[in-house]
Protein backbone atom coordinates (compact mmCIF):
# COMPACT_ATOMS: atom_id res chain seq x y z
CA UNK A 1 0.00 0.00 0.00
CA UNK A 2 2.69 2.48 1.21
CA UNK A 3 4.72 1.41 -1.90
CA UNK A 4 1.91 2.44 -4.30
CA UNK A 5 1.13 5.78 -2.70
CA UNK A 6 4.58 6.24 -2.55
CA UNK A 7 4.97 6.05 -7.02
CA UNK A 8 1.76 8.26 -6.46
CA UNK A 9 2.52 11.11 -4.90
CA UNK A 10 5.48 11.07 -7.00
CA UNK A 11 3.41 11.45 -10.11
CA UNK A 12 0.66 13.60 -9.03
CA UNK A 13 2.72 15.65 -6.36
CA UNK A 14 1.36 17.61 -3.73
CA UNK A 15 -2.75 17.28 -4.26
CA UNK A 16 -2.41 13.58 -3.61
CA UNK A 17 -0.46 14.26 0.06
CA UNK A 18 -3.43 16.59 0.94
CA UNK A 19 -6.36 14.08 0.33
CA UNK A 20 -4.57 11.37 1.91
CA UNK A 21 -3.54 12.91 5.25
CA UNK A 22 -7.51 14.44 4.98
CA UNK A 23 -8.72 10.62 4.53
CA UNK A 24 -6.08 9.60 7.05
CA UNK A 25 -7.79 12.17 9.90
CA UNK A 26 -10.85 10.63 8.77
CA UNK A 27 -9.73 7.56 10.34
CA UNK A 28 -8.92 5.59 7.11
CA UNK A 29 -6.00 3.57 8.23
CA UNK A 30 -3.17 4.66 5.75
CA UNK A 31 0.41 4.86 6.09
CA UNK A 32 -0.04 8.39 6.42
CA UNK A 33 3.07 9.40 8.65
CA UNK A 34 5.72 7.49 5.69
CA UNK A 35 4.00 9.64 3.21
CA UNK A 36 5.00 12.41 5.02
CA UNK A 37 8.25 11.72 5.77
CA UNK A 38 8.63 10.10 2.47
CA UNK A 39 7.23 14.17 0.96
CA UNK A 40 9.96 15.91 3.06
CA UNK A 41 12.47 13.57 1.54
CA UNK A 42 11.10 14.15 -2.08
CA UNK A 43 10.75 18.08 -1.28
CA UNK A 44 14.89 18.09 -0.96
CA UNK A 45 14.70 16.54 -4.54
CA UNK A 46 12.84 19.57 -5.49
CA UNK A 47 9.40 17.65 -6.18
CA UNK A 48 7.57 19.07 -3.92
CA UNK A 49 7.11 22.73 -3.30
CA UNK A 50 7.66 22.06 1.07
CA UNK A 51 6.02 25.19 1.99
CA UNK A 52 3.04 24.78 -0.02
CA UNK A 53 2.83 21.19 0.75
CA UNK A 54 3.23 21.25 4.24
CA UNK A 55 0.47 24.49 4.78
CA UNK A 56 -1.99 22.33 3.17
CA UNK A 57 -1.34 19.25 4.59
CA UNK A 58 -2.17 20.50 8.02
CA UNK A 59 -5.09 22.42 6.54
CA UNK A 60 -6.36 19.02 5.14
CA UNK A 61 -5.67 16.73 7.92
CA UNK A 62 -7.08 18.97 10.22
CA UNK A 63 -10.37 19.51 8.29
CA UNK A 64 -10.49 15.38 8.84
CA UNK A 65 -9.97 15.33 12.55
CA UNK A 66 -12.93 17.92 12.65
CA UNK A 67 -15.20 15.85 10.73
CA UNK A 68 -13.79 12.76 13.19
CA UNK A 69 -15.12 15.10 16.08
CA UNK A 70 -17.65 16.01 14.72
CA UNK A 71 -19.00 12.22 14.46
CA UNK A 72 -18.34 11.41 17.83
CA UNK A 73 -20.18 14.96 18.86
CA UNK A 74 -23.39 13.69 17.13
CA UNK A 75 -22.94 10.08 18.24
CA UNK A 76 -23.08 11.04 21.96
CA UNK A 77 -26.98 10.33 21.86
CA UNK A 78 -26.27 6.98 20.62
CA UNK A 79 -23.61 6.13 22.88
CA UNK A 80 -25.35 7.56 26.25
CA UNK A 81 -28.67 5.25 25.37
CA UNK A 82 -26.09 2.18 26.06
CA UNK A 83 -23.44 3.54 28.81
CA UNK A 84 -25.13 6.65 30.09
CA UNK A 85 -24.83 7.15 33.78
CA UNK A 86 -22.43 4.14 34.51
CA UNK A 87 -19.49 4.60 36.41
CA UNK A 88 -17.41 3.64 33.82
CA UNK A 89 -18.77 5.70 31.55
CA UNK A 90 -18.41 8.89 34.67
CA UNK A 91 -14.85 7.68 35.38
CA UNK A 92 -13.92 7.46 31.55
CA UNK A 93 -15.71 11.17 30.76
CA UNK A 94 -13.25 12.41 34.82
CA UNK A 95 -10.11 10.64 32.81
CA UNK A 96 -10.61 12.30 29.40
CA UNK A 97 -10.95 15.93 30.77
CA UNK A 98 -7.58 15.67 33.08
CA UNK A 99 -5.65 13.72 30.29
CA UNK A 100 -7.53 14.90 27.54
CA UNK A 101 -5.69 17.71 25.65
CA UNK A 102 -2.12 15.60 26.32
CA UNK A 103 -4.28 12.47 24.58
CA UNK A 104 -5.19 14.60 21.82
CA UNK A 105 -1.35 16.16 21.12
CA UNK A 106 0.77 12.94 21.66
CA UNK A 107 -1.81 11.01 19.50
CA UNK A 108 -1.71 13.10 16.55
CA UNK A 109 2.38 12.66 15.56
CA UNK A 110 3.74 9.70 18.82
CA UNK A 111 0.78 7.24 18.74
CA UNK A 112 -1.15 7.66 15.65
CA UNK A 113 -2.81 3.94 16.20
CA UNK A 114 -4.87 5.76 19.22
CA UNK A 115 -5.50 8.89 17.14
CA UNK A 116 -8.89 8.17 15.72
CA UNK A 117 -10.76 6.98 19.12
CA UNK A 118 -9.48 9.93 20.58
CA UNK A 119 -10.71 12.04 18.37
CA UNK A 120 -14.39 10.21 18.93
CA UNK A 121 -14.25 10.52 22.51
CA UNK A 122 -13.37 14.30 21.97
CA UNK A 123 -16.36 14.69 20.39
CA UNK A 124 -18.92 12.13 22.46
CA UNK A 125 -17.56 13.76 25.57
CA UNK A 126 -18.22 17.22 24.55
CA UNK A 127 -14.60 18.39 24.93
CA UNK A 128 -14.59 21.89 24.62
CA UNK A 129 -14.24 22.24 20.79
CA UNK A 130 -11.67 25.19 20.96
CA UNK A 131 -9.61 23.63 23.26
CA UNK A 132 -9.50 20.80 21.17
CA UNK A 133 -8.60 22.16 18.17
CA UNK A 134 -5.69 24.01 19.28
CA UNK A 135 -4.13 20.44 20.57
CA UNK A 136 -5.37 19.19 17.29
CA UNK A 137 -3.84 21.57 15.57
CA UNK A 138 -0.13 21.92 17.41
CA UNK A 139 0.39 17.81 17.18
CA UNK A 140 -0.84 18.53 13.72
CA UNK A 141 1.87 20.87 13.20
CA UNK A 142 5.02 18.52 14.71
CA UNK A 143 3.77 15.66 12.68
CA UNK A 144 3.83 17.82 9.21
CA UNK A 145 6.65 19.91 10.41
CA UNK A 146 9.03 17.75 12.87
CA UNK A 147 7.98 14.56 10.64
CA UNK A 148 8.50 16.13 7.41
CA UNK A 149 11.45 18.26 8.64
CA UNK A 150 13.05 15.07 9.58
CA UNK A 151 12.56 13.36 5.95
CA UNK A 152 14.00 16.46 4.50
CA UNK A 153 17.32 16.54 6.89
CA UNK A 154 18.01 12.89 5.89
CA UNK A 155 16.75 13.35 2.13
CA UNK A 156 17.28 9.98 0.47
CA UNK A 157 17.55 8.34 4.12
CA UNK A 158 14.41 9.01 4.98
CA UNK A 159 13.53 5.56 5.19
CA UNK A 160 15.89 4.85 8.01
CA UNK A 161 13.77 7.32 9.55
CA UNK A 162 10.50 6.14 9.30
CA UNK A 163 11.80 2.60 10.34
CA UNK A 164 12.13 4.38 13.42
CA UNK A 165 9.50 6.57 14.08
CA UNK A 166 6.75 3.75 13.26
CA UNK A 167 8.65 1.24 15.52
CA UNK A 168 9.19 3.96 18.08
CA UNK A 169 5.41 4.98 18.25
CA UNK A 170 4.73 1.45 18.89
CA UNK A 171 6.82 0.74 21.68
CA UNK A 172 5.26 3.93 23.57
CA UNK A 173 1.78 2.48 22.58
CA UNK A 174 3.20 -0.65 24.11
CA UNK A 175 4.26 1.00 27.49
CA UNK A 176 1.15 3.23 28.10
CA UNK A 177 -1.41 -0.43 27.69
CA UNK A 178 1.46 -1.92 30.29
CA UNK A 179 1.36 1.44 32.66
CA UNK A 180 -2.69 1.54 32.05
CA UNK A 181 -2.88 -2.35 32.91
CA UNK A 182 0.06 -2.06 36.02
CA UNK A 183 -2.00 0.82 37.50
CA UNK A 184 -5.17 -0.90 37.09
CA UNK A 185 -3.94 -3.93 39.07
CA UNK A 186 -2.25 -1.67 41.36
CA UNK A 187 -5.51 -0.28 42.48
CA UNK A 188 -7.25 -3.55 43.15
CA UNK A 189 -4.36 -4.81 45.42
CA UNK A 190 -5.10 -0.89 47.23
CA UNK A 191 -8.86 -2.05 47.59
CA UNK A 192 -8.88 -5.52 48.15
CA UNK A 193 -6.21 -4.36 51.36
CA UNK A 194 -9.04 -1.88 52.55
CA UNK A 195 -11.15 -4.07 52.28
CA UNK A 196 -9.38 -6.61 54.58
CA UNK A 197 -8.66 -3.72 57.34
CA UNK B 1 -23.00 -11.42 38.03
CA UNK B 2 -21.12 -8.98 40.22
CA UNK B 3 -18.16 -12.29 39.96
CA UNK B 4 -18.73 -12.80 36.40
CA UNK B 5 -18.07 -8.93 35.53
CA UNK B 6 -15.16 -9.44 38.17
CA UNK B 7 -13.71 -11.37 36.34
CA UNK B 8 -13.62 -10.66 33.31
CA UNK B 9 -12.26 -7.70 33.99
CA UNK B 10 -9.59 -9.12 35.79
CA UNK B 11 -8.82 -11.50 32.83
CA UNK B 12 -9.03 -8.12 30.30
CA UNK B 13 -6.80 -5.81 32.13
CA UNK B 14 -4.26 -9.35 32.54
CA UNK B 15 -4.78 -9.40 28.96
CA UNK B 16 -3.66 -5.56 28.05
CA UNK B 17 -1.16 -6.08 30.29
CA UNK B 18 0.69 -8.75 28.46
CA UNK B 19 -0.32 -7.35 25.17
CA UNK B 20 1.42 -3.78 26.87
CA UNK B 21 4.65 -6.33 27.66
CA UNK B 22 4.73 -7.99 23.94
CA UNK B 23 4.70 -4.86 22.35
CA UNK B 24 7.00 -2.97 24.41
CA UNK B 25 9.42 -5.98 23.94
CA UNK B 26 8.77 -6.18 20.01
CA UNK B 27 8.75 -2.34 19.22
CA UNK B 28 11.38 -1.82 21.97
CA UNK B 29 13.69 -4.64 19.78
CA UNK B 30 12.32 -2.71 16.27
CA UNK B 31 13.24 0.69 17.53
CA UNK B 32 16.55 -0.75 18.96
CA UNK B 33 17.79 -2.04 15.54
CA UNK B 34 16.92 1.06 13.65
CA UNK B 35 18.73 3.68 15.94
CA UNK B 36 20.90 1.16 15.21
CA UNK B 37 21.15 1.48 11.39
CA UNK B 38 21.03 5.02 11.85
CA UNK B 39 24.50 5.33 13.76
CA UNK B 40 25.73 3.47 10.52
CA UNK B 41 24.68 6.02 7.69
CA UNK B 42 25.80 9.75 8.11
CA UNK B 43 23.35 12.39 7.15
CA UNK B 44 24.29 13.33 3.71
CA UNK B 45 25.23 16.62 3.40
CA UNK B 46 22.10 19.12 2.85
CA UNK B 47 23.48 20.92 -0.29
CA UNK B 48 24.17 18.19 -2.85
CA UNK B 49 22.47 18.42 -5.72
CA UNK B 50 22.45 15.13 -7.00
CA UNK B 51 22.04 11.53 -5.16
CA UNK B 52 25.17 8.86 -6.34
CA UNK B 53 24.30 6.12 -3.88
CA UNK B 54 22.81 3.65 -6.22
CA UNK B 55 21.70 1.18 -3.79
CA UNK B 56 19.16 4.19 -2.93
CA UNK B 57 16.66 3.09 -5.96
CA UNK B 58 13.60 1.21 -4.71
CA UNK B 59 11.11 -0.39 -6.92
CA UNK B 60 8.21 2.37 -5.95
CA UNK B 61 10.53 4.65 -8.02
CA UNK B 62 9.43 6.33 -11.24
CA UNK B 63 12.04 6.68 -14.18
CA UNK B 64 11.36 10.63 -14.03
CA UNK B 65 12.12 10.79 -10.24
CA UNK B 66 15.08 8.34 -10.66
CA UNK B 67 16.45 10.73 -13.50
CA UNK B 68 15.78 13.65 -11.63
CA UNK B 69 17.74 12.00 -8.44
CA UNK B 70 20.43 11.25 -9.89
CA UNK B 71 20.97 13.57 -12.88
CA UNK B 72 20.80 11.08 -15.74
CA UNK B 73 18.40 11.74 -18.66
CA UNK B 74 15.30 10.30 -18.83
CA UNK B 75 15.74 9.07 -22.53
CA UNK B 76 18.86 7.52 -21.78
CA UNK B 77 17.30 5.42 -18.68
CA UNK B 78 14.35 4.53 -21.38
CA UNK B 79 16.89 3.65 -24.28
CA UNK B 80 18.83 1.42 -21.62
CA UNK B 81 15.17 -0.31 -20.86
CA UNK B 82 14.52 -0.91 -24.58
CA UNK B 83 11.38 0.84 -23.35
CA UNK B 84 8.96 3.44 -24.79
CA UNK B 85 8.81 6.70 -22.80
CA UNK B 86 5.40 7.39 -23.70
CA UNK B 87 2.93 5.71 -21.22
CA UNK B 88 5.36 4.15 -19.04
CA UNK B 89 6.75 7.65 -17.06
CA UNK B 90 4.31 7.26 -14.34
CA UNK B 91 4.55 3.64 -14.19
CA UNK B 92 6.98 2.31 -11.30
CA UNK B 93 10.17 0.20 -11.86
CA UNK B 94 8.30 -2.67 -10.46
CA UNK B 95 5.42 -2.24 -12.70
CA UNK B 96 7.68 -1.88 -15.56
CA UNK B 97 9.64 -5.02 -15.01
CA UNK B 98 6.53 -6.61 -14.78
CA UNK B 99 5.15 -5.48 -17.93
CA UNK B 100 8.63 -5.38 -19.73
CA UNK B 101 10.47 -7.93 -18.41
CA UNK B 102 8.30 -10.44 -16.54
CA UNK B 103 10.71 -13.27 -16.53
CA UNK B 104 13.55 -11.47 -15.14
CA UNK B 105 12.73 -10.52 -11.76
CA UNK B 106 14.71 -7.25 -10.67
CA UNK B 107 16.17 -6.57 -14.19
CA UNK B 108 15.07 -3.12 -14.71
CA UNK B 109 16.16 -1.90 -11.11
CA UNK B 110 20.15 -3.78 -11.92
CA UNK B 111 19.61 -2.20 -15.91
CA UNK B 112 18.85 1.35 -14.33
CA UNK B 113 21.66 1.06 -11.84
CA UNK B 114 24.40 0.15 -14.66
CA UNK B 115 23.00 2.90 -16.94
CA UNK B 116 23.43 5.54 -13.93
CA UNK B 117 27.12 4.56 -12.66
CA UNK B 118 27.98 4.41 -16.22
CA UNK B 119 26.59 8.20 -16.43
CA UNK B 120 28.48 8.97 -13.28
CA UNK B 121 32.34 11.25 -13.82
CA UNK B 122 34.76 8.65 -13.16
CA UNK B 123 36.08 9.40 -10.30
CA UNK B 124 39.42 12.05 -10.36
CA UNK B 125 42.85 10.85 -10.33
CA UNK B 126 44.96 11.15 -6.72
CA UNK B 127 48.01 12.65 -7.91
CA UNK B 128 51.29 10.21 -6.90
CA UNK B 129 52.60 11.43 -3.34
CA UNK B 130 55.73 13.52 -3.60
CA UNK B 131 58.65 11.22 -3.42
CA UNK B 132 60.10 11.87 0.24
CA UNK B 133 63.37 13.75 0.40
CA UNK B 134 66.36 11.19 1.24
CA UNK B 135 66.53 10.41 4.64
CA UNK B 136 69.78 12.64 6.17
CA UNK B 137 72.21 11.05 8.97
CA UNK B 138 71.53 12.28 11.92
CA UNK B 139 74.88 12.99 13.20
CA UNK B 140 76.22 11.35 15.78
CA UNK B 141 76.11 12.90 19.66
CA UNK B 142 80.24 13.92 20.38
Amino acid sequence: MSEYLLTQVINYGAPLLWVVVFVGGLGVPLPCTVLVIAAGAFAREGFLPWHTTALVSIVSVVTGDVISYLIGYYAREHVLERFSHTPRWLQAEASFRKWGPLSIFFSRFLVTAIALPVTLLSGTTRFPFKKWLKYDAAGEIVWILGYGGLGYLFGSQWELVSDFLNNFGGLVLGVLIFVFGVKQVWNWQLKRQQLSK
Amino acid sequence: MFTKIKKEQRALVIGLTTLGCLLTLFFGLRAFHALKKFQGHPLPPLHSEIETDVDEIRDWMTIPFISQMYGVPEDDLFDALEIPPHGNRRKSIEELNREFYPHANGLVIEIIKTTILAHQAPPTPVPPAKPLPPLTPIPAAP
